[in-house]
């Protein structure tokens, strides 16, 4: 019955193929720490599947922020839960990406021909720290409050530019509502189509090119 | 390598993939309940309990035409409590017995008004109307008002709402 399903649907759409490409394609004889591009990218899902279920009761306003936090988190069943998977995931987005990229310099995996692989990559491991710069204001508590006064601050410290950064990281001179409002647009959906996208190529330079085996002595 | 797999054992790969679903679906599923249960909540919340909601002093309903009182209760939405104005309309024949009815159309849920001139309540938006006891007259309305319990402390009415 299922074969017959998987057949039908495999003449017309031939996803076989692309299955087999994807998932059974060959690779190399390596170890585990291969496994942490993966890891990362599970963790990834863990982060889009458990923001998108807190857009669902998060307000991004001064009125509203905290409370509607609290509500998920006291009120709602298993809304600790998925809040907490998304708080912890957060930083193991950041040490898995980064450990990742310590595995790809230790092999050597960044050389011809993956140059754009590891270029993606860096771009991915911005990307994942500015989600954890925005989102970390969203609660909208004393710590998120002082911390974006603080990184903004920090910001401003780069020459010439420096305060045009911090008005355009604000939306102005003062950490307001403004502020709350951009960083969620920014952390729901300008750094949301970017990881996507680059996760996009990262992924198809991965299977187009295939992993690099670990180096040898004498190769 | 060295051994052919034997009848009875399962091939190594089709055990691993077997497992990769397997755990693969536990997970799913660890995402999936607490998912649901978290999306669906608020649907499932009962309605907040009812209480004696003071209308005001008897005295001031007129015999036999509706008298529009107001009160304002306390409701509580996710993480915010507003404070809502609760229009009834009260009625009595004989200055003992009382019969309030909620203003709200059982049409669609526009307010009525009580058109004196009329002797009916009329809701504005598809011409319900109602008699002075909230019956049905013309109009979509599929039943008459709905009414609130009432009691009487002392001389001040109350009713039962939330």
């Amino acid at each position: 019955m299922t074969t017959n399903v998987m057949d039908w649907l495999d003449e017309r759409v031939g996803w076989r193929a692309i299955w087999t490409m994807i998932f059974l394609r060959k690779i190399p004889k390596v170890n585990w720490l291969y496994t942490l591009g993966s890891a990362t990218l599970f963790v990834a899902v863990n982060q889009i599947v458990t923001g998108i279920l807190l857009t669902i009761y998060y307000v991004p306003t001064p009125d509203h922020a905290y409370d509607s936090v609290q509500y998920i988190t006291t009120q709602l069943p298993a809304g600790w839960l998925i809040r907490g998977l998304h708080h912890w995931g957060a930083s193991a987005m950041v040490v898995l990406a980064v450990i990742h990229m310590l595995r790809v310099i230790f092999y050597g995996s960044y050389k011809f021909p993956r140059e754009m692989t590891w270029f993606t990559g860096v771009g991915l491991l911005l990307v994942v720290l500015g989600f954890g710069f925005t989102g970390y204001l969203l609660p909208w508590d004393q710590k998120a409050f002082w911390a974006t006064t603080v990184g903004t601050r920090i910001a401003q410290v780069t020459p010439l530019i420096g305060d045009s950064i911090l008005k355009l990281l604000r939306g102005g001179s003062d950490l307001s509502a403004v502020t709350l409002a951009r960083f969620y647009g920014g952390h729901v959906w300008f750094l949301p189509v970017a990881l996507m996208g680059l996760v996009s190529i990262h992924l198809y330079l991965i299977i187009r090119i295939g992993i690099s085996a670990v180096p040898h002595r004498g190769e | 390598m060295g051994f052919p797999p034997s009848e009875k054992s399962m091939p190594r790969r089709q055990f691993l993939s077997l497992a990769t679903w397997a755990i693969g679906g536990l997970i799913g599923l660890a995402y999936a309940i607490p998912g649901v249960a978290y999306l669906i909540s608020p649907a499932l919340q009962k309605a907040s309990e009812k209480n004696w909601i003071p209308l005001g002093s008897t005295s001031k309903v007129e015999l036999g035409t509706p008298t529009l009182f107001r009160a304002n209760i306390e409701r509580r939405s996710g993480w915010i409590v507003n404070q809502e104005e609760i229009s009834v309309y009260v009625l009595t024949e004989d200055g003992r017995d009382f019969i309030a009815m909620s203003n709200v159309c059982t049409h669609l849920g526009c307010r009525v008004r009580w058109i004196a001139d009329e002797d009916r309540f009329f809701c504005p938006c598809h011409n319900g109307q109602f008699d002075r006891q909230g019956n049905v007259i013309s109009g979509p309305p599929p039943h008459a008002l709905d009414r609130y319990e009432v009691r009487v402390e002392g001389d001040e009415m109350q009713v039962l709402g939330g």
